[in-house]
């Protein structure tokens, strides 16, 4: 079983959320944790989640990347200063 | 100019000529506009056999299919062709009414959320919220469903917003370009065929969606590699093309799974591991690398890890990777040597029609360009098994989610978008059941389809496994009480004749093809008739099982 976080800008349309959570459901990736937030332009929303699975991260991430209005998938290593920089921003908006 | 309008005029932009559907309450406003267009619509009678008329369609021309429903029960009926294209990768664009925005969710009269329902088997979808945007939206649907890998696009257009009256925005086209495959990765794969001295192409359907046929042949011709197809891989090269060593996989040759199973190198062009195709997933090609070719990122390592992943326009990368293999003479003549040794044998014992000595006979005499459209079950397996094809267009068959019930409306599609060509139905007692309400189609718009209909008056393909592997415990498989087709058929005005000795084939395969209009054959068959080989659930493509073993292990 492998633990990771991805983060995900993809834009703000019709159930852009719901898609994303779907494919990660679908691909059988147990969510863990989830913040989400709208850019201050509105245009985007950015997504952090942590999942978990015996499968491999780039199995979610090419999914996930190949949706229409994804424009952004990066996977951040659990413990990673950068998760934990990015997870405090996003909770604080 | 009202929404409605503007959806019309955008799907006339884009060069659409059938739409598939059925009207209602929410859709109105359009069917009210498609009246001033030169779109044609073409009435089903059950909106599952739009949205699989449209799949048939978009899979005989390459071009988009389009279907179309009501909010409800109309959107609700369209999923399962969606979820056909979807597994298929066939370029769709469906359209739904909905309720009106200000009653989306309320639970009002046929309001379902079809947008949420088919999110899971669209490549896209959109909900319109305002009719300025129609002719953006209907303009990426068909982009997206066409562009990398085909996939269906959902456009969900409520009411109030097909009513709405504002300015019309044209929208001009742009196709945006595929990725070539990085030089690095095609240098790579030419250094490992090199290498190679036992190579196999598995070659999917994936070369037939992105118009490579031209280059996978050229390819071929200058590699020699031979060729193992899946399904929907079938005819990239033709069926009798000496290197053409057949379908892989469950109901695969014995020669295709043997080459497959001891090669040292695989180069798999627009195909995915499907589980039909490999069999137990960790004894497939055990001792090979794998090249991969795919526009598709997502598949490459998905189920398989590729040795070279070559991802990229298709037609590109078969060029680019095109070089002489000397190496691999006697790997080469060792399986054309196999493919002449194991034929399929048509001769079977009794006065029973055989089906598929039937299907040799009709792919021989039906024309070089005759598109057969199955169902889902054993008659689809014999077509796959004994039809001959020239190229992947000709056969339509539901691969990923085998529908029962896809081959009557698929050839519908085909027929309308090739008035003249020979366009043959084999379904099944089970299939043709499940959408046997489009005979009625078939006549209203007089299409020539030719439908043959193998009756062994059970589900044959499920009674199968039930012998092989359930014990012989047959759990609801028994179709005895089925009606009689002939009557069903000459009631909704299609001429119709039962065959049931194989005395008749012959003849009964001259006045099918005969026929000018629609026409339906009622061949019965033994009822415990099975495909072979067959490879059992869990197994490996080296365990394939042949009658004969079978008969043997029975009697011991």
């Amino acid at each position: 079983m492998i633990k990771f976080t991805l983060q995900v800008r993809v834009k703000q349309s019709e159930g852009a959320l719901v898609r994303i959570l779907g494919v990660t459901r679908r691909r059988r990736f147990d969510l863990l944790h989830l913040t989400a937030d709208t850019t201050e332009d509105g245009h985007f929303l950015d997504i952090q989640m942590t999942v978990q699975a015996d499968r491999a991260e780039n199995t979610l991430v090419r999914q996930i990347e190949k949706l229409e209005d994804v424009s952004q998938v990066e996977v951040v290593e659990p413990g990673d200063a950068v998760s934990e920089h990015r997870a405090a921003r996003f909770t604080a908006c | 100019m009202k929404g409605a309008e503007f959806l019309v005029k955008a799907l006339e932009h884009e060069g659409v000529e059938l739409i598939f559907g059925y009207p209602g309450g929410a859709i109105m406003p359009v069917y009210d506009a498609l009246l001033d267009s030169k779109i044609r619509h073409i009435l089903v009678r059950h909106e599952q056999a739009a949205a699989l008329a449209a799949d048939g369609y978009a899979r005989a021309t390459g071009k988009v299919g389009v279907c179309m429903a009501t909010s409800g029960p109309g959107a609700t009926n369209l999923v399962t062709g969606i979820a056909n294209a979807y597994m298929d990768s066939v370029p769709m664009v469906a359209i739904t009414g909905q309720v009106s925005t200000a009653l989306m969710g309320t639970d009002a009269f046929q309001e379902v959320d079809i947008f949420g329902i088919t999110m899971p088997v669209v490549k896209h979808s959109f909900l319109a919220k305002t009719a300025t945007e129609l002719p953006r939206i209907v303009h990426e649907a068909f982009r997206i469903a066409r562009s990398g890998r085909p996939g269906p696009v959902l456009i969900d257009l409520p009411k109030d917003i097909a009513n709405t009256v504002a300015a019309y925005e044209f929208h001009d086209d742009t196709n945006e370009q595929i990725a070539e495959a990085s030089a690095e990765s095609i240098a790579r794969a030419i250094a490992l065929m090199r290498e190679s001295s036992k190579p196999v192409v598995y070659a999917g359907g994936g070369i037939g969606m992105a118009n490579a046929l031209d280059e996978f042949r050229a390819f071929i011709a200058t590699t020699r590699i031979p060729v193992v197809a899946t399904l929907k891989g079938l005819g990239a090269l033709p069926t009798t093309h000496e290197l053409a060593l057949g379908m892989m996989g469950m109901h695969g040759t014995k020669t295709a799974n043997h080459a497959v199973q001891t090669c040292d190198l695989l180069v798999c062009v627009g195909a995915r591991f499907d589980d039909r195709a490999t069999g137990r997933l960790n004894a497939f090609a055990p001792n090979a690398k794998v090249i991969h070719l795919d526009v598709d990122r997502a598949e490459v390592s998905k189920l398989r890890r590729a040795d070279v992943p070559v991802i990229g326009n298709l037609r590109y990368a078969l060029k680019a990777l095109a070089c002489k293999l000397p190496n691999i003479e006697p790997w080469r003549r060792e399986c054309t040597t196999a493919k002449e040794t194991h034929t399929w044998d048509y001769d079977a014992p009794g006065t029973e029609v055989y089906a598929p000595s039937f299907l040799k006979s009709l792919s021989d005499r039906a024309g070089d360009d005759a598109i057969v459209a199955c169902d889902v079950g054993q008659h689809q397996m014999w077509v796959a098994q004994h039809f001959h094809f020239n190229r992947p267009s000709q056969h339509l068959s539901s691969g990923g989610l085998g529908t029962m019930g896809f081959g009557l409306p698929a050839a519908i599609g085909a027929q309308l978008a090739f008035p003249s060509a020979c366009v043959i139905n084999v379904s099944g007692d089970g299939s043709i059941m499940m959408n046997l309400q489009e005979l009625a189609t078939l006549r209203r718009y007089d299409l020539p389809v030719k439908i043959v209909l193998f009756d062994n008056r059970a589900l044959g393909m499920v009674r199968q496994w039930q012998e092989l592997f359930h014990d012989k415990r047959y759990s609801e498989v028994d179709l005895s009480d089925n009606p009689d087709f002939c009557r069903v058929a000459e009631s909704m005005g299609i001429p119709a004749f039962r065959v049931d000795d194989r005395a008749e084939v012959s003849s009964a395969i001259d006045r099918l093809l005969a026929e000018p209009g629609p026409v339906l054959a009622h061949v019965l068959i033994h009822q415990e008739a099975n495909v072979w080989p067959i490879v059992g659930p869990g197994r490996s493509n080296s365990e394939m099982l042949h009658q004969h073993e079978v008969a043997r292990e029975v009697t011991r």
